[in-house]
């Protein structure tokens, strides 16, 4: 086993020493490729701690069409594979026209709430 | 999504005393000189093609002289959209023949024993790059959204038929059509697990205008893919999607909101008013813009955007072309698709009379960027 600190505190210690330490002192050449590391690490330290709480966003982002299966008590894969079986679903009835003329209010609510849960890992600022 | 044709993905080019020396010899039997000495100025921006500033000293012939040129080849992982350097070779020439600002072209080369993949030579313009530099100004710049316009305006008077453009792929009997195929065949299978691009492309189904002008578009016209010099349009860059379409739809791209470079108040472009850009585009179009039609081609800018930048992510993940950029852009579709459901609650479900004109945007309105790096658009 290894011993502390876990991989959550490496990213974190990383990402702050890039911050404060390198970024300031890096030529104005090699800044670009600096911010784009930061700004992967970031997206990487925010999906590792919060990858179930966007799916249970996304659940209940869901609730309003499909609240018999929303169900908030998973996690993990179960949690993956249930989000995606949902949106699947979702996705062949907008195809299918199922939103065409009615609806529309509801799914727009859905789907956007489905995006915020996303950017609270991808980029939180434009949620 | 995937690369356009793996079969053609060819490693990146790197300019060795040897190949520098068989482009130089290439070049004097191009020019008919007796030498050309090619000087390796470094390489451009672009996350498409490859780039590489150039400096050719050419020794007699009718181009004898010197020239700041930029050597632009296929990359490792060519997008989907991509036309090639032989066909953006031919835009350029008839871009540039209709009074365009766009690079002279000087030079096609698809043989394979001088650099490897197919490269052109143009001429370099002057002027600073990156949408953040055009739209840099505290106040709005209206000169410039104008000839912005008028630079469209003059690219959309190409039409079919116009010399050199018959290796362009088909005008599309009905641009609306054709895009919406395009669309899911680059989305392909993710347009039945993502159902925001279900949406978008099932918006532009009911709502797809009938056919109208097809005209010469640009396909990527926006701040970043411009050259400005003391505040005056200097060159239009990076023509390798053009093809022929519907002229509302490179306005639409142009004012979309992820091309607005952290201005979302200014929907021209993040550098003007669309007043201004729509004035100067009618100027020399010799048509009227129609608002309604550009905010239909502005939904599929927001999907296109999202392909492309699934694409993008795609190059990295395959290992064609192991890039952070590729990949960070890989993972921006949320932040496009959260573009696009905006612009889609401003313009109402297909049965409503008319469209709701977009909200005013202020400064406030969150960045755009996926952070404060400056990541810079690459499409």
């Amino acid at each position: 086993m290894r011993t502390g600190p876990d991989a959550f505190a490496l990213l974190d210690i990383a990402l702050a020493t890039l911050r404060g330490e390198v970024l300031p002192n890096v030529a104005p050449e090699g800044r670009y490729a600096a911010l784009m590391v930061a700004d992967a690490l970031d997206i990487a330290g925010r999906e590792l701690r919060g990858i179930d709480a966007s799916g249970h966003a996304m659940l209940a982002a869901l609730a309003p069409l499909y609240g018999e299966d929303a169900d908030d008590t998973l996690a993990g894969d179960e949690l993956r594979t249930r989000v995606e079986a949902l949106q699947h679903r979702l996705c062949i009835e907008i195809a299918a026209g199922d939103f065409d003329h009615d609806g529309q209010d509801t799914l727009m609510d859905t789907l956007e709430a489905l995006v915020r849960a996303r950017l609270v890992i991808a980029n939180p600022k434009a949620a | 999504m995937h690369v356009a044709n793996p079969s053609l993905a060819l490693p990146n080019i790197v300019l060795t005393d040897e190949s520098l020396g068989r482009l130089s010899d290439w070049l004097a039997v191009q020019t008919g000189a007796s030498r050309v000495t090619v000087t390796d100025e470094g390489r451009l921006g672009g996350a498409v093609a490859f780039n590489l500033a150039l400096t050719l000293d050419v020794d007699g012939g009718p181009r004898a002289g010197r020239h700041a040129c930029v050597l632009r080849a296929e990359s490792a992982g060519r997008l989907a959209a991509s036309i090639g350097r032989r066909r953006e070779f031919a835009v350029l020439s008839a871009a540039v023949a209709g009074g365009v600002l766009a690079p002279e072209p000087l030079f096609f080369c698809d043989d394979p024993g001088v650099l490897g993949p197919d490269f052109l030579i143009m001429r370099r313009a002057e002027g600073a790059g990156g949408g953040f530099n055009v739209v840099k100004a505290d106040a709005p710049e209206p000169e410039l959204a104008r000839e912005l316009g008028r630079q469209l305006g003059l690219l959309h008077r190409v039409m079919p038929g116009a010399p050199g453009l018959e290796r362009l792929p088909e005008p599309p009997a009905c641009p609306a059509q054709e895009a919406i195929a395009q669309l899911r065949d680059w989305i392909g299978d993710l347009a039945r697990r993502d159902p925001v691009l279900a949406w978008g492309l099932r918006w532009l189904e009911v709502n797809a205008p009938p056919p109208d002008a097809v005209v010469l578009c640009h396909r990527d016209f926006h701040g970043g893919n411009c050259l400005v010099k003391d505040g005056r349009l200097s060159a239009i860059l990076d023509w390798e999607f053009a093809g022929f379409g519907d002229p509302m739809e490179d306005l639409a791209w142009f004012c979309a909101r992820s091309w607005r470079f952290r201005r979302l108040h200014r929907d021209s472009g993040g550098g003007g008013d669309r007043d201004d850009l729509y004035a100067g585009y009618e100027e020399t179009s010799g048509r009227r813009v129609d608002p309604r039609r550009v905010a239909y081609w502005e939904t599929a800018a927001y999907l296109r955007w999202a392909a492309v930048a699934l694409q993008q992510g795609e190059r990295h993940c395959s290992g064609a072309e192991p890039s952070l950029e590729l990949a960070l852009t890989g993972r921006r579709l949320p932040e496009i698709e959260m573009e696009l459901l905006r612009h889609l609650r401003a313009q109402g479900w297909a049965d409503k009379a008319a469209a709701t004109p977009e909200p005013a945007a202020t400064p406030a309105d969150p960045p755009e960027a996926a952070s404060d790096a400056p990541v810079e658009r690459v499409a």
